[in-house]
């Protein structure tokens, strides 16, 4: 299912590829425009996701990824959940308590116990923001308070 | 400026206190992330580059690349003691590494293993400024045709040579061209791909690619495993002494494992890890004993580790004398000179000697300092392995999160970061090597931008773009390194039948 899903789906991401670059001005070989190079690119990855989708479909062999037991999926899962909540909360709740949240969840679903969690949350987030918006000066949102 | 008044000067720049500084600085984290089992130097030098972007371009330089070259020493640590390769380019160590630990011989695989990445920096260190000088000189005549083929045939090489499939290789170089379409065109300023974003204008920026990819990528592994505990052995300072015997036997194997690292990081592709291969098979095959190998040889674990030292430096060559980046690694040093609107090239090394000797020096230094730091204090980075891995991962990812931002304040950046964490997460698990694409993904515009120069050159002539004389020998060189190999297979396959 994955090894034929992905070679297609490289297809159709080549195809519209090459659909947007040959609306871009092509201009000519001697002067060639800013859709040019794109178009070459576009060519080169629809040829190779052809040959990709057809040795799929003849059954070469492909690395299927290896079954994850359900624990271990949840760990990823959500860690990258944390992720993406850390990116959508950053401009709304600011970086201190953003990060607080995500050290703490992250590592509580890793296995921590809460007081260590909670702990390295809270150190971490400070640690971090004293770092980076103090001494660096890097302006990290800071949220509504 | 001559070779040796080069480096006197360098050692003038490379000594000053803030150099010495960062140096140090860089090879105690490459020589950390080296010994920790998930997290790489590539990982590491794109978290610290934005603290780089206050600092004169030579110290940025000079403390990025010694993460490169220290995790080469961490890494043989970890492998030789726990039997879990600390970063990739150790993986061929363990064979005999382990086995050395096993018959209670780790302290002599480790100061082999120090002094054979002493010895092949060291080398490195000459081979830089000789082959960087010369190639600099034959590259001032360079022009857009041969850049082109020199990217073009980098990046055919690099998918030949980055393992696994081929067809693989192939899937990653073509996004990584696409991605680095994305943005203003750098000639008509024209935007491409952007779809109305004015962020997106800026392009898809290297740094949180490379961060999502070696970095919250190899987290997402660690995080499978939740809590680990792990096994080490331990080392006493006294056995760290090798017998003469083996003192004898690794002579040979460093020297040979240092100059086939130092051509290895020449050529496009994974210079560090191929190398290591490279050594242990030329080791296997000049032994006496070739069925030893893996039962704990010291030529086993002498020659890889003085190898991918080697390539570290080798690898400084392509980057420094004609300004292009055929690895991860050298990619985030080639980000941290562009920051800081210098453009190596042919001309660095005259134009900014302060940059090039300074650093070809502080290399010298970072191995004595790593020599220094892997022997005696082995056990104290050995305790690193005791750090919980669990918060240890959590923390590493609120540092790619932050370090993203940081880099321009943007959220696109994050958002970036994430994606590429999650796509190269699942390459991992799929087992594609995600770095032709971030190579591509760098040396794309650069193809481009030599490819309309050149045609704009030749009047659209392809012909006369691929035939001057040296582009079309390393066009040729690429062809055959690509074609060579199926082409030999399909002519004894159909001599045998």
């Amino acid at each position: 299912m994955l090894a034929r899903g992905v070679p297609l789906v490289l297809l159709l991401a080549a195809g519209i590829y090459l659909t947007l670059a040959f609306q871009l001005p092509f201009g000519s070989g001697a002067r060639p425009g800013a859709g040019f190079y794109p178009v070459i690119v576009a060519v080169f990855a629809i040829a190779v996701a052809l040959v990709a989708t057809v040795s799929a479909f003849r059954g070469a062999a492909v690395a299927e990824p290896v079954e994850l037991d359900a624990p271990s999926r949840r760990r990823v899962v959500i860690s990258v959940v944390a992720l993406v909540a850390f990116c959508l909360a950053l401009p709304w709740v600011g970086y201190p308590a953003a990060a607080f949240a995500f050290v703490t969840v992250v590592l509580r679903y890793l296995g921590a116990r809460w007081t260590t969690a909670l702990l390295t949350g809270a150190l971490s987030s400070a640690g971090s923001y004293v770092l980076f918006a103090v001494l660096l000066d890097v302006p990290l949102p800071h949220g509504p308070w | 400026m001559g070779p040796l008044d080069g480096l006197a000067y360098g050692f003038s720049i490379a000594l000053l206190p803030g150099n010495l500084f960062a140096c140090f600085v860089g090879v105690l984290v490459g020589t950390i992330v080296g010994v920790l089992p998930g997290i790489g130097p590539v990982g590491a030098m794109a978290l610290l580059l934005p603290s780089t972007f206050a600092m004169h371009p030579a110290t940025a330089l000079i403390m990025l690349a010694g993460i490169y070259y220290g995790a080469m020493y961490g890494g043989s640590t970890t492998s030789i003691l726990v039997n879990v390769p600390g970063e990739a380019g150790s993986v061929v160590t363990l064979l005999d590494g382990y086995q050395m630990t096993k018959k209670g011989r780790a302290g002599a695989a480790l100061t082999i293993a120090a002094v054979g990445s002493f010895f092949a920096g060291t080398v490195g260190v000459v081979g830089i400024m000789l082959a960087a000088g010369w190639l600099a000189e034959v590259a001032i005549q360079f022009g857009p045709p041969e850049y082109f083929a020199i990217t073009l045939g980098g990046i055919l090489l690099l998918s030949r040579l980055s393992g696994g499939s081929i067809l693989n290789a192939f899937v990653m170089v073509a996004l990584g061209l696409a991605l680095g379409t994305v943005g203003m065109d750098s000639i008509s300023a024209l935007r491409r791909f952007t779809f109305g974003s004015v962020q997106l204008a800026q392009g898809i920026e290297l740094v949180p690619v490379i961060m999502g990819v070696y970095g919250v990528a190899e987290v997402l592994l660690l995080a499978e495993e939740g809590i680990a505990k792990t096994q080490i052995a331990s080392v006493k300072l006294r056995e760290l002494l090798p017998t003469r015997q083996e003192w004898r036997r690794s002579t040979m194997p460093i020297a040979r494992g240092s100059v086939v690292g130092f051509l290895t990081g020449l050529v496009p592709g994974p210079a560090a890890v191929l190398s290591t291969f490279i050594s242990y098979t030329l080791e296997k095959k000049v032994s006496k004993t070739p069925e030893k190998f893996g039962t704990g040889m010291i030529e086993g674990v002498a020659g890889p580790e003085a190898a991918n030292n080697g390539a570290t430096a080798g690898a400084m060559v392509p980057l420094l004398s004609l300004g292009i980046p055929f690895s991860p690694a050298t990619a985030i040093l080639l980000g941290a000179l562009v920051v800081h609107g210098l453009q190596p090239g042919p001309l660095m090394i005259s134009q900014q000697p302060e940059v090039f000797w300074g650093f070809v020096a502080s290399m010298y230094i970072g191995n004595l300092m790593l020599l220094i730091l892997n022997l005696p204090l082995v056990g104290v980075f050995v305790t690193v392995l005791r750090l919980p891995q669990h918060v240890l991962a959590t923390l590493v990812l609120l540092l790619c999160l932050v370090g993203a931002f940081s880099l321009s304040n943007s959220f696109l950046d994050l958002w970036v970061l994430v994606v590429f964490g999650v796509f190269g997460y699942a390459l991992r698990k799929l087992r594609v090597d995600p770095s032709p694409m971030v190579v591509a993904l760098v040396l794309g515009p650069m193809m481009e931008k030599t490819l309309r120069q050149a045609l704009f050159l030749t009047r659209g002539s392809v012909v006369e773009l691929v035939a001057r004389p040296l582009s079309a020998t390393i066009l040729l060189l690429a062809a055959a390194a690509l074609f060579g190999p199926p082409l030999v297979r399909l002519l004894r396959g159909g001599r045998s039948t």
